[in-house]
């Protein structure tokens, strides 16, 4: 069973034609997909519409669903690898000038700096933006592998289990992946 | 000793400041819930058409082809029994019964 619902429960009704057992599977696993598209999209990339296509694959293959990990773990695998489907779909940057920065982005390069003053919500949508500009140089595993060690706060061992890549590999993955942030920034700082 | 490199300090105080963008919504938009039950439900009744008329269609062709075989079965066993007109008429003209 889950944290908050009876998944079991819930599905044996939704197979029986009971859309509020639906109703409460949508609202119990929005939060959790929400978090994960909301960290590894870029900000204005159709979240609701994003979440929404998860949640059709998530009922569309719940069949395959074998109920021996949590229920949010398995949507969690299918979250990511739509997100993950969707970067591939883009266009990766070659390169970030500091001619592409809008002035709040440059601001926020700056203060992050600087730590010049207490960074409000506005100061952290722009800051998200020049995030979102950074990653769309890295090839989309890359970005995810860096959120999730550096925001997500995730363990080696736990992406490995996630992914089937072995730790070495991972380890050798960050390393280039913050050997090309390290190069964008200072390309940046060099032009500011 | 090991320490960060200004240009990564520089990355995690980006990713700091923007913190609160990465948050999911604990609750859906208005209006999500009731959009996304109508798509599944739309979803649904098209695939339950397309399963009923799958099995339509695979009914219908298993009776055109216990049909064919019938048909095909019964033209062999007419042509075992056609035999030539100089057999037949010996066989009429001496009364043997043919089977």
């Amino acid at each position: 069973m889950d944290a908050h619902i009876d998944v079991a429960d819930c599905l044996r009704r939704w197979k029986q034609g009971d859309e509020s057992a639906a109703e409460e599977l949508i609202r119990y696993l929005h939060p959790v997909i929400s978090r994960i598209v909301r960290i590894h999209l870029p900000r204005r990339d159709h979240e609701s519409d994003v979440i929404q296509e998860i949640l059709m694959k998530t009922f569309s293959r719940l069949h395959q669903y074998k109920g021996d990990a949590p229920m949010s773990h398995w949507v969690s695998r299918l979250a990511l690898t739509t997100c993950l489907d969707r970067l591939r779909a883009q266009k990766i940057r070659p390169e970030v000038r500091w001619t592409d920065l809008t002035p709040e982005e440059t601001e926020a390069f700056d203060a992050a700096w600087y730590g010049s003053k207490t960074p409000d919500a506005t100061d952290a949508i722009h800051a998200r933006d020049l995030v979102d500009k950074l990653l769309s140089t890295l090839p989309p595993e890359d970005r995810s592998l860096i959120l999730q060690v550096d925001l997500e706060g995730r363990s080696l061992e736990e992406i490995s289990a996630s992914t089937g890549w072995g730790i070495s590999k991972i380890k050798m993955r960050l390393f280039r992946v913050r050997t090309q942030l390290r190069k964008t920034m200072q390309n940046l700082e060099e032009r500011s | 000793m090991n320490t960060i490199p200004p240009d990564d300090k520089k990355w995690q105080a980006l990713l700091a400041m923007s913190a609160p963008t990465f948050t999911g919504d604990d609750t859906p938009a208005f209006g999500f819930v009731t959009s996304t039950l109508a798509r599944l439900k739309a979803e649904k009744g098209e695939r339950d058409m397309f399963e009923r008329i799958g099995l339509r269609a695979l009914f219908a062709s298993l009776v055109v082809l216990v049909g064919v075989v019938g048909f095909s079965a019964g033209l062999q066993l007419q042509e075992r029994l056609d035999l030539e007109p100089s057999v037949n008429s010996l066989a009429q003209a001496e009364d043997i019964p043919i089977a």
